[in-house]
């Protein structure tokens, strides 16, 4: 049945009074992204966000300010500066002048100090709303004035970054603003100072090429647009469409450029937390050692080492690599879950790609800052596809060295997790360079000035599992294996039969027992018989007062010692 | 004085709506989503704007597209009838704002009833019988395991913000404490997007009797009598009727100026709905208030002769109560049984589809409210609801008698529905004497 047109619509009009409904200004308004109209009192509680379709609004300076810092504790540094015009455009002095009465800047950045929690930091935050904030001289004289502030008052700093580029009313002289920023960035990270770089959207052009992408630690809000050239020059210069989430913050995390992407909502909460893993307090170290000196001395390593082959050791060779290879073994990821709730991951080489098959970050050990650097099994079939069965790229060793460098700068001691089958055998792999990025580790770690410790959870594949393990002391568990190759691969070059691994695996000498016999290994971690993640705590327990006994071991030795006994460590393999 | 109102709503309710408007000479405005062009409301009011697809949070519950669709047809009041944005207190909020009148309590009112545990203290201060419960909102089991305790078991967790069934979880003893506790509180955040819970004691074997207020802006309150609810499954009344078999003429009184003051305490306006448990012994709490209008609200308009949709839109309208507590005389008896597209065979399967052969009985003392007609597609994104068949007789045994007669007559093809399943419950032993609580339901499917 149709209904359409079937009904008879009478009323009784008796309109006395017009109607006077009306949507007040300001209580709506339009997402650009979505088109929706939302409520004003919405998009402010839900951190400028559109409570429709989630995508970002484009903050002003003060407001983010708010969000991110201690009520009231912010202070402004170097207002009224203005531009000298220094190519003396027409109009350009009219328009800074009408932008600063509307907007009440006196100019696209704010700089100033303000707690984070309880850590000062020297911050500065673009708005938009100023010319796209585009880096003219002004732009460029506050942020490195900021920069050279937080150097000398040993403040970290953190840029939020949101620029069309360099200020072309200004030419040269614009341009000039991305060294001199980025000249001022050297010397704060030369003086071991810690530098956030925040990039929102849209950050691009000279701001990209300079401060943006200089950071310490580089964070992004979600799909931000990131990039050098604009998408619009890109696509008219090259005369093709450019794919969907080009140059947005995943797509920059995925090529190795970001180390996060964090939400607004969670952006104070990351940047404290950042922000407290980096706090060096002399007195709060020391306090650490004195805990962990009471830790060491009751527990002598009478009890817990030499324990090694006494729970399995009539097990052979190849039981061991069947044992170190299966499935339900904990996987990096259970340890850095048990050992340090606090880690927080930080993505990328800065080169071409984030390598999930290792993950690395920075974590406290007991109130100590440390960098963890791990290959990353799956626990299942779908997380080993996600992590490539822990077979590292090139761009995998590449995040790791560049975790290892930053950890040198701030004088944080590295723990590495090693469990590969090897290095990624493939294509691209050998393009971007394996060999060079496996070496270039080896050569790296040999003098780090900084402790290293490597332990062995699972497979060590040859010069895979060795670029993670160039290190002070190297561990194995009790099961895992270390090896110029794998038994199959062995006997395959040897015997020409993969299918005498067995055999071989005896051969090679690649148990941790072995291995320590050889020299190769220092520790030898037992097991429990049934090593699943519901037995990991025996392990980590273990760890937890081994690791406590060798930072206080290596945490405050002369660097060139450490450097040096690293080296004759390597030396003295093969020497007569 | 209202010209035009807009209902916030579909089925049949919105025809309910339409229907009182047009006799009082309001024009009408209705609003549907691209699934209900086809619907009766949209045919039957003066206008339609479509805004929306047919997921509700795209057009039913989006708060900016119906302010909107009000501005732009010129309408001076919204109706919200029941669910969708009802009992949506930032939607009030909102109307306030652009001066357009919401026919229902004011936003600050609807807050404060909203939440229980607001309105549970709001009742003991006016001195009406709550169940002893939680002062405070709860987050964790470990706050709430010693209240719990201190309640005495057995206990219910509910929702602060909510209703409808959803977010509720009966421990009867402290070893179920802090399972019922997670399990609640992971419905409410799905449902409400909060994870505020309330823990209270649990009633055994109460029937639930509600009260009809109405409140003008003038400060008079006056009772319509009592629905029994009692036969609900999950929470989900079937079969409503007043007067109530359990309430003697005291103890009307007394729950009626209980609900009066209940009212009067959170200054309450429009039409209202103040919930109570009673237990076998006559002992009664407040349980909520709902603030709008109730789907079984036609058997009270049977009983008492007052239509309240239209003294809905007259309080709206800043008009006086028309009747005295004196003046309202409960005559007759009144059973609502509702009518969904759905299998009870199958656990109560949603049976959406094409509606292919219809037919509703009527007769003295029959009512049907429905928005149904042959060739009618429900759609599979809205509740069930098809019908409430409303009959009225002198007597429960006789209006018993009506239902079944009806029951038996109406046709509803190509799809399934819950009528022999209503049969069956006006067959009932139980429920023809009267021996009926919120188990009922429970008990008979065994």
């Amino acid at each position: 049945m149709e209904l359409r047109n079937r009904f008879k619509k009478v009323v009784n009009r008796s309109k006395t009074e017009t109607v006077n409904t009306e949507v007040p200004t300001g209580l709506l308004r339009k997402c650009n992204k979505c088109k929706a109209a939302i409520l004003t009192e919405e998009v402010k509680a839900n951190y400028y966000t559109c409570p429709k379709c989630g995508g970002y609004f484009r903050m002003h300076a003060y407001r983010r300010i708010e969000m991110i810092t201690e009520h009231g504790s912010f202070h402004c540094w170097d207002m009224g500066l203005t531009t000298h015009n220094p190519l003396e455009y027409k109009g350009y002095e009219e328009k800074v002048k009408m932008l600063q009465e509307k907007t009440g800047l006196d100019e696209a950045v704010i700089t100033g100090s303000a707690l984070i929690g309880e850590q000062k930091v020297a911050l500065a935050v673009m708005d938009g709303r100023f010319m796209m904030a585009s880096m003219g001289e002004v732009v460029g004289e506050k942020i490195t004035r900021a920069i050279e502030r937080a150097t000398t008052e040993k403040l970290p700093l953190i840029i939020f970054c949101c620029s069309g580029g360099a200020r072309m009313q200004e030419g040269i002289v614009s341009l000039m603003q991305m060294a001199k920023t980025s000249a001022a960035l050297k010397r704060h990270s030369d003086a071991g100072q810690l530098y956030i770089s925040v990039l929102t959207e849209p950050t691009t052009g000279g701001v990209t090429a300079s401060f943006g992408m200089l950071g310490d630690i580089i964070l992004a809000e979600p799909k931000a647009l990131i990039g050098f050239a604009g998408p619009r020059v890109i696509e008219q210069t090259i005369g093709q469409k450019l794919p969907k989430g080009f140059q947005r913050a995943e797509y920059l995390l995925e090529h190795g450029f970001v180390d996060a992407i964090v939400e607004r909502k969670d952006m104070k909460a990351t940047l404290a937390h950042i922000l407290q893993l980096h706090v060096k307090q002399a007195e709060e170290n020391a306090q650490n050692k004195n805990v962990m000196s009471e830790t060491e001395n009751s527990d002598t390593d009478s009890e817990t080492g030499d324990m090694d082959t006494s729970i399995n050791s009539d097990l052979t060779a190849w039981e061991r690599v069947e044992k170190s290879r299966r499935n339900d073994r904990p996987v990096a990821e259970d340890y850095i879950e048990a050992m340090f709730p606090d880690f927080m991951e930080f993505h990328g080489d800065r080169y071409a790609k984030d390598d999930t098959a290792i993950i690395g970050g920075v974590a406290t050990f007991h109130g100590m800052p440390v960098t963890v650097i791990a290959q990353a099994k799956g626990r299942n079939t779908k997380e080993n596809i996600a992590h490539n069965f822990a077979m590292p790229s090139p761009d995998g060793y590449r995040k790791a060295l560049r975790l290892m460098k930053q950890a040198e700068k701030f004088d944080r001691p590295v723990l590495c997790f090693v469990d590969t089958p090897g290095a990624f055998c493939g294509l691209e792999a050998e393009e971007r360079g394996q060999g060079e990025a496996i070496a270039r580790n080896i050569y790296e770690m040999s003098g780090l000035r900084v402790p290293v410790l490597s332990i062995f959870i699972g497979e060590g594949g040859s010069g895979g599992a060795l670029a993670m393990a160039t290190a002070d002391e190297v561990w194995m568990l009790e099961n895992s294996i270390y090896s110029i190759l794998s038994p199959e691969g062995y006997a395959t070059i040897l015997w020409k039969d993969s299918k005498r691994a067995k055999e071989a695996a005896k051969v090679m000498k690649l148990t941790a027992k072995d291995l320590k016999e050889a020299g190769v290994v220092e520790e030898i971690i037992p097991e429990p018989a049934t090593y699943i993640k519901e037995t990991l705590q025996e392990v980590t327990d273990c760890l937890d007062t081994k690791i406590t006994a060798y930072l206080e071991r290596y945490a405050n030795m002369n660097k060139e010692e450490l450097v040096e006994k690293r080296y004759s460590r390597f030396r003295g393999v093969g020497k007569w | 004085m209202i010209n035009k109102v807009l209902i916030a709503n579909r089925g049949e309710i919105a025809v309910r709506i339409i229907r009182a408007c047009r006799e009082m000479g309001i024009e009408t405005v209705a609003v549907y989503s691209e699934a209900d062009r086809d619907a009766l409301h949209t045919q039957l009011a003066d206008e339609a704007i479509c805004i929306g697809p047919a997921e509700s949070t795209q057009s039913y519950l989006n708060m900016e597209r119906i302010i909107s669709a009000t501005i732009i047809s010129g309408a001076d009041a919204v109706h919200p009838g029941f669910g969708f944005l009802s009992e949506n207190a930032q939607f009030v909020r909102l109307c306030e704002k652009c001066n357009i009148t919401f026919i229902g309590p004011t936003a600050e009112v609807m807050e404060k009833l909203g939440n229980k545990s607001v309105a549970r203290n709001t009742m003991v201060e006016a001195g009406v019988p709550v169940i002893p419960g939680s002062a405070e909102s709860i987050y964790d089991v470990e706050t709430g395991a010693p209240i719990a305790d201190q309640i005495g078991y057995p206990v219910i967790i509910k929702a602060a913000l909510g209703g409808g069934g959803k977010g509720m979880r009966v421990a009867e003893t402290p070893e179920e404490f802090a399972s019922a506790f997670q399990m609640a509180q992971k419905e409410t955040q799905m449902a409400f997007g909060d994870n505020t819970m309330y823990i209270e004691h649990f009633v055994q074997h109460p029937r639930h009797i509600e009260f009809q207020i109405l409140a003008d802006e003038h400060g008079h309150v006056i009772h319509l009598g009592e629905r029994d609810c009692s036969i609900q499954r999950n929470h989900q009344k079937m079969v409503e009727e007043s007067p109530s078999m359990a309430l003697s003429d005291a103890l009307r009184k007394s729950m009626g100026e209980a609900a009066v003051k209940a009212a009067k305490a959170a200054n309450y306006t429009n039409a209202g709905t103040i919930e109570f448990l009673l237990e076998k012994n006559n002992n009664y709490y407040f349980m909520e208030m709902n603030t709008r209008i109730q789907v079984e609200h036609p058997v009270t308009e049977w009983v008492t002769g007052i239509d309240l949709i239209k003294e809905q839109i007259r309080i709206a309208d800043g008009q006086e109560l028309r009747h005295t507590q004196e003046e309202v005389q409960i005559t007759g008896h009144a059973i609502e049984c509702r009518i969904n597209a759905e299998n009870p065979a199958k656990n109560f399967r949603p049976s959406p589809g094409t509606i292919t052969e219809l037919y509703m009985p009527g007769g003295k003392g029959v009512r049907i409210d429905s928005a149904i007609y042959s060739g009618y597609t429900v759609p599979p994104y809205y509740d069930s609801m098809l019908a409430k068949i409303i009959v009225y007789a002198r007597t429960r045994s006789e209006a018993i008698k009506k239902m079944r007669s009806v029951l038996g007559e109406v046709i509803i093809g190509g799809i399934d529905t819950n009528i022999d399943y209503q049969y069956e419950i006006m067959n009932h032993p139980d429920y023809i004497s009267g021996n009926i609580d919120i188990e009922f339901i429970e008990k008979m499917q065994g």
